[in-house]
């Protein structure tokens, strides 16, 4: 098999989109399930504060995504653009 | 699936500068600010006791974006910047939201939409603790501990911008993508509409508070 080129820049520009995407997205789901375990600790603990707890829970989730979503972006670059 | 990367655009040429516009973006963000320029004339023209429905939805959004503005900024600051952030959170809020309507798309699936706003919330923090601490102690706060830090403080406040702004584009785009590839897997059956959803209600108002918050926070670090 003889692949030279264009076509094996492409092909390797789609392997480092994969593995970008499924090693960023290691973080962002143990760091957003330790914050959600923690919130439900907090809630079991102290019920009548839970809707400040849960707006609190998912501005910090969303702050720790950022790191998936820039090898999300980081993929989509590779995807569309090399 | 080949919407994904066609961007209609025109191109202009003016004084050997080639200025392109991105069509879409444009007439969406129209679209928006029509919208709530519409809902700022339906809330305010009949101002009374008994409130209409818009006013109501008006009353609750400006009443909980003062409180967090005032935690946050404090009481002598907040009817100063109250203006810009609960304007922010609503346009934001409403472009996200428009892409659960068939034929538009989310101006904040452009770059350019996110990076204006992160670029004009890092330019306001900067003028506003440069205005309120003066020039000798806002370049003092960048040789903190010692004066060897300042390129990484000075790092460090531009990646702000990027990271504020690229996680906004990164949601909203990732989103349109996730939903555009499952439309074709299930040829739109069933799971779309839910997606949408998910995808443009719930990430969409998580992302647009968070763009929100992040800017005040940013301006509350300088002022304070």
């Amino acid at each position: 098999m003889n692949i030279a080129g264009p076509d094996f820049i492409k092909g390797l520009a789609f392997l480092g989109a994969g593995i970008a995407m499924g090693l960023g997205a290691i973080g962002p789901g143990v760091g957003e399930g330790f914050a959600a375990g923690k919130a439900c600790e907090a809630i079991g603990r102290k019920p009548e504060e839970a809707g400040l707890l849960t707006r609190t829970m998912l501005v910090g989730q969303a702050v720790s995504e950022s790191t998936g979503i820039y090898s999300l972006v980081v993929a989509l670059l590779l995807l569309f653009v090399v | 699936m080949e919407e994904i990367s066609h961007i209609p655009q025109i191109t202009l040429n003016l004084l050997g500068f080639n200025l392109v516009f991105n069509i879409e973006t444009i007439v969406m963000t129209w679209i928006v600010m029509g919208i709530l320029i519409t809902f700022g004339f339906l809330a305010t023209r009949k101002i009374a006791f008994v409130p209409n429905p818009f006013q109501v939805v008006g009353e609750l959004l400006v009443s909980s974006f003062y409180d967090l503005t005032k935690d946050a900024l404090g009481e002598d600051m907040v009817k100063k910047y109250f203006p810009l952030i609960c304007s922010l959170f609503m346009f934001l809020l409403l472009s996200d939201w428009l892409g659960i309507i068939p034929m538009l798309s989310e101006p904040t699936k452009d770059l350019n939409t996110p990076l204006s706003l992160g670029i004009m919330g890092f330019c306001i923090a900067h003028y506003s603790g440069i205005k309120v601490k003066g020039i000798k102690q806002y370049v003092k706060g960048y040789c903190e501990p010692i004066i060897f830090m300042a390129p990484l403080n000075l790092i460090g406040e531009l990646a702000k911008v990027i990271s504020i702004s690229f996680r906004l584009f990164g949601n909203i785009m990732g989103g349109a993508i996730i939903i555009l590839v499952v439309s074709h897997l299930v040829y739109s059956l069933i799971l779309p509409p839910l997606l949408v959803f998910f995808f443009g209600l719930f990430v969409g108002t998580i992302q647009a508070f968070v763009f929100t918050m992040l800017t005040l926070v940013y301006i509350s670090l300088q002022v304070k």
